[in-house]
C-alpha cells in the first residue's frame, strides 16, 4: 500500500505531486501579543469559576458530600400531626389511587360514570359505597354475570376481569380508596390491611364472582382501623 | 536567469516532492483509518436514529436486543471508537507526519493489523452490548475484556508519532498542531488506563466509580478530541487562507490551559450526589474555567481567517473546518452550562448531556475532522473528490442535523428540570415529565436521520476515493460560489 501505482496515470510524476504542489506554504505563527481585552474577559470567566469553590468544597473534607444538605428548604411532602413522615394516609391513597384509575377508566371512564349498558357506573354506586368486603372481592377477584347498579342492568359479556392478582395489595387499597372518594362519593378508606385480610380469607379463589355470591357481603366491611379521612376511627397518631 | 530565484524553484521543488513523499509513506494506514471510520459513523447514526425512535416509541421494534438501553450506549460506542477515534488518529499520523517533515519509516503493515484488530475490537463492542454484555459505564459500555485490545491498537499509532515529533524538521519553527497531537497521543493512554483500572480493576469503589467515569467522559472529549480536531484546524485554516496563524501567544496559552484544566473536570456531573464535595466543586470549577482556552483558541481562528471568508464558501475543508472552528466555543459554552452549580442543576441528568456529547463529537471533532479528510484523501488517493454537490449535501445535511440536535437536546434538558427540580410538586407523576419531553426527542430523530442520510453520502464518496476512483485531476474540487468570476483569474485556486 505504499504507492499509488494501481493507474498509469499515476505514474505520472506531476500528477503524483500536483495536490502538494498546489498546496500554500507553511507559516511561521503571526506574534500579535494578547488582547488586553481577552486578559479582562479572562479574569471574569476566572471569578465566576471560582465562585463555585468556596463553600462548595465543604472545606475539602472526604466526608462531606453535599455542604447544603442540612440546610436545604424543608421536606414540602404533608406531614401527619405529629411529624410522622408518611404524611396524611387518606391524602396518599387519594393521590396515588389517581394514578392506578387509569386502568379503571378504561372502561369506568374518567368521570366514574362507566358506559350506559356496557360497564357500570362508580359514582353514587352502591357497590362502591357499600360494604368494604364486596368491593375488594368485585376487584381482587372479578365479577360476572347480570347485576344491577343504580337501578339499571348490566350484563356485559366476560363481566369484569380479576385486576387483583397483578398489583399490590397497597396499590389496590389505594385505587378503592380513591373510587370510594371521588365524583362526589364520600366512604371510609380500604387500607392495605383490609385487603389482605380478604386476600388470606379468598386466597383459593380463582374465578370470577358472581352478584348472588356476593349478596352476603352486600353490607359487611372489613374491620380494622382506619386511620384518616371520612370515617376515620383512629385520629391520626399523636 | 536569475540564480536566486533558480534556486528558489528548485528547492520548492524539492520541498513538493519531500511532502508528497510523506503522504505516499502514510498513505495505507491513514485511508485504512478514514474508510472504517466512515463506515462506523454511518452504523453509528442509523443506531442514532433506531435508539432515538425507541426513547419515544419503545414498542418499535420489540426485541431484547434492540432496546433503548442498548441501542443508545452501541449508537455512542460506534460514534466514539468506530468513527472518532479512527478519524482521529488518521489525522493525527497525516498532520505529524508532514509538520514533523518526516516520512513513515517502519511500523506501516503493523499499523494496519492494529487498525484491523481496533475495527475487531469495536465490533465485539457493538455485538456485546446489543447482546446484553454491555457493562453499563459511560462511553465503557463494551466488554471489559476488549480496553487492553483498544490501548495497545492507539499506541502502535502513538509510538511512531512521539518517534517523528522527536525528530522533527522544522523550519517555521513553533506550530501549535504537533503540541496538540502529541498532546492527545499521551492523554488518551492516560485516562483510558486510569479510568479502566479503576473501574474494572479496583473493587468496590462504589460512588466514586460514577465520578470516575464522568471523568473519563470529559477526558475523552477534552483531551483527546479536542486536542485532535484544534490541532487540525489550527493546521488547515492557515493552509488555505494562506495566513499565519494570528497569535502564536494565543496559541500558546490556549494550549497550556487546556493541558493543565482538561483533566481536572467530569465530576461536577454529579453535584449534590455523594461524592466528596471538593471533587465535584474542583469539577465545576474547571468546567467554567475552561472558557478560557476555548475563547482564546475561537478567537485565534477567527482571526486567522479574517479577510479570507469567502474561501469559506469555495473550499470543502475550510468550509468544514470553520464550522467546526465555531463549534469548538459553543461546546465549551454548554460544558460551562453544565458545569456550574447555578445552571448545571438545572440541566443535570438530562438530555442537555447527550446534547454536550453530540455537541463535542459532531459538531465540532467531526466536522473538523471531515475538513481535515476532505483536504487529506485526494494528496493520498491520488485523485480529486467526484462530486460538489455530495461534499455540499454533507455540509448541510450535517450542519441541519447537528444545529437540530444542539438546540432541542438543550431545551428539552432546560424543560426536564424545570418539571423535576420543584419539590411542591414531589407526588407529580414520572409519566407527564417524560411525555413532556417527546417532541425534543422526534425532533432528535428527524436531526440523525438527515446526518445519516449525508454520511452514507460520504462513505460512498470516500470509498471511491480510496477505490482510486476519484477525478483524474490537476485541479482541486472546489465548491462553486459567486466569487467564482473573481477568483478565476488566480490559476485554479490553492484552497484545496
Amino acid at each position: 500500500m505504499s504507492a499509488p501505482s494501481a493507474h498509469p496515470d499515476n505514474t505520472n510524476i506531476d500528477r503524483i505531486h500536483t495536490a502538494a504542489h498546489r498546496e500554500k506554504a507553511d507559516l511561521v505563527a503571526g506574534s500579535l501579543p494578547a488582547p488586553t481585552w481577552v486578559i479582562f474577559l479572562g479574569f471574569i470567566v476566572a471569578i465566576i469559576a471560582g465562585g463555585q469553590l468556596g463553600v462548595m468544597t465543604g472545606g475539602y473534607q472526604f466526608e462531606t458530600s453535599n455542604p447544603f444538605a442540612t440546610s436545604i428548604a424543608a421536606d414540602p411532602r404533608p406531614k401527619a400531626v405529629g411529624g410522622d413522615a408518611g404524611g396524611d394516609p387518606f391524602q396518599v391513597a387519594m393521590k396515588k389511587g389517581a394514578g392506578g384509575y387509569a386502568v379503571c377508566g378504561g372502561c369506568h371512564q374518567g368521570n366514574g360514570l362507566g358506559i350506559a349498558g356496557q360497564f357500570p357506573p362508580l359514582a353514587g354506586s352502591d357497590w362502591v359505597l357499600g360494604g368494604t368486603e364486596r368491593l375488594i372481592r368485585v376487584v381482587q377477584h372479578g365479577l360476572t354475570g347480570a347485576i344491577t347498579v343504580k337501578g339499571q342492568n348490566y350484563n356485559t359479556p366476560g363481566g369484569m376481569q380479576a385486576f387483583g392478582a397483578a398489583m399490590s395489595a397497597g396499590d389496590l387499597a389505594n385505587v378503592l380508596t380513591y373510587i370510594r372518594n371521588n365524583w362526589g362519593n364520600e366512604a371510609t378508606m380500604i387500607t392495605k390491611e383490609m385487603v389482605e385480610a380478604v386476600r388470606t380469607k379468598e386466597s383459593a379463589r380463582t374465578t370470577q364472582w358472581t352478584a348472588s355470591e356476593l349478596a352476603a357481603f352486600e353490607k359487611e366491611n372489613v374491620p380494622g382501623p382506619i386511620p384518616a379521612g371520612p370515617g376515620a376511627d383512629a385520629p391520626a397518631a399523636k | 536567469m536569475d540564480t536566486s530565484t533558480a534556486n528558489a524553484e528548485l528547492e520548492n521543488q524539492a520541498d513538493t516532492t519531500r511532502r508528497a513523499a510523506i503522504d505516499r509513506s502514510v498513505k495505507g494506514p491513514v485511508l485504512f483509518l478514514f474508510l472504517n471510520g466512515a463506515f462506523w459513523l454511518m452504523a453509528s447514526t442509523i443506531l442514532g436514529v433506531l435508539a432515538g425512535i425507541k426513547a419515544f416509541a419503545p414498542e418499535f421494534l420489540d426485541v431484547s436486543f434492540l432496546t433503548f438501553g442498548r441501542l443508545q450506549p452501541a449508537h455512542l460506542t460506534a460514534l466514539v471508537y468506530g468513527w472518532g477515534m479512527q478519524a482521529g488518529l488518521g489525522i493525527m499520523l497525516w498532520l505529524m507526519a508532514r509538520r514533523s517533515g518526516q516520512e513513515l519509516i517502519g511500523g506501516k503493515s503493523l499499523m494496519i493489523v492494529a487498525g484491523v484488530f481496533w475495527n475487531i475490537a469495536v465490533s465485539l463492542a457493538i455485538v456485546g452490548i446489543l447482546a446484553g454484555k454491555g457493562t453499563g459505564f459511560e462511553w465503557l459500555e463494551m466488554p471489559s475484556y476488549l480496553w487492553p485490545v483498544l490501548l495497545v491498537c492507539f499506541l502502535v499509532y502513538a509510538w511512531p508519532m512521539t518517534r517523528m515529533f522527536a525528530r522533527a524538521f522544522r523550519p517555521e519553527g513553533f506550530m501549535v498542531s504537533t503540541w496538540y497531537v502529541l498532546g492527545a497521543c499521551f492523554w488518551f493512554p492516560w485516562i483510558y488506563i486510569t479510568t479502566n483500572v479503576c473501574l474494572h480493576c479496583l473493587p468496590g469503589l462504589g460512588a466514586l466509580g460514577a465520578g470516575v467515569n464522568a471523568w473519563y467522559v470529559h477526558g475523552l472529549i477534552l483531551l483527546f478530541f479536542t486536542p485532535v480536531a484544534v490541532g487540525a484546524a489550527y493546521y488547515f485554516i492557515p493552509k488555505i487562507t494562506g495566513q499565519p496563524i494570528a497569535s502564536q501567544q494565543l496559541a500558546q496559552i490556549g494550549f497550556w490551559l487546556l493541558a493543565i484544566l482538561g483533566g481536572w473536570t467530569g465530576m461536577q456531573r454529579f453535584m449534590g450526589g455523594p461524592l466528596p464535595a471538593w471533587m465535584v466543586a474542583i469539577g465545576a470549577l474547571t468546567g467554567v474555567l475552561l472558557m478560557i482556552p476555548v475563547g482564546v483558541v475561537g478567537l485565534n481562528h477567527h482571526l486567522t481567517t479574517l479577510g479570507k471568508h469567502h474561501l469559506v464558501a469555495t473550499s470543502p475543508t475550510l468550509r468544514f473546518v470553520f464550522f467546526g472552528a465555531i463549534f469548538y466555543p459553543v461546546s465549551g459554552a454548554i460544558l460551562a452550562l453544565l458545569s456550574n452549580f447555578w445552571s448545571g442543576l438545572n440541566l443535570q441528568f438530562s438530555h442537555a448531556w447527550y446534547g454536550y456529547q453530540v455537541t463535542a463529537v459532531y459538531g465540532f471533532f467531526s466536522m473538523t475532522a471531515f475538513g481535515a479528510i476532505y483536504y487529506i484523501v485526494p494528496r493520498l488517493a491520488g485523485c480529486e473528490w467526484l462530486s460538489v454537490r455530495l461534499i455540499r449535501n454533507h455540509f448541510w445535511f450535517s450542519v441541519y442535523g447537528i444545529g437540530t440536535i444542539v438546540v432541542t437536546s438543550l431545551l428539552a434538558g432546560m424543560q426536564q428540570n424545570a418539571d423535576i427540580n420543584v419539590p411542591e410538586r414531589w407526588d407529580q407523576s414520572w409519566m407527564s415529565v417524560v411525555m413532556n419531553a417527546r417532541p425534543y426527542l422526534v425532533a432528535r430523530v428527524i436531526a440523525w436521520a438527515l446526518i445519516t442520510w449525508s454520511n452514507v453520502w460520504f462513505l460512498i464518496h470516500l470509498g471511491l476515493m480510496v477505490a482510486g476512483l476519484g477525478r483524474r485531476s490537476a485541479a482541486p474540487t472546489l465548491l462553486p460560489s459567486h466569487h467564482d468570476e473573481t477568483d478565476s483569474a488566480l490559476p485554479h485556486g490553492a484552497n484545496a
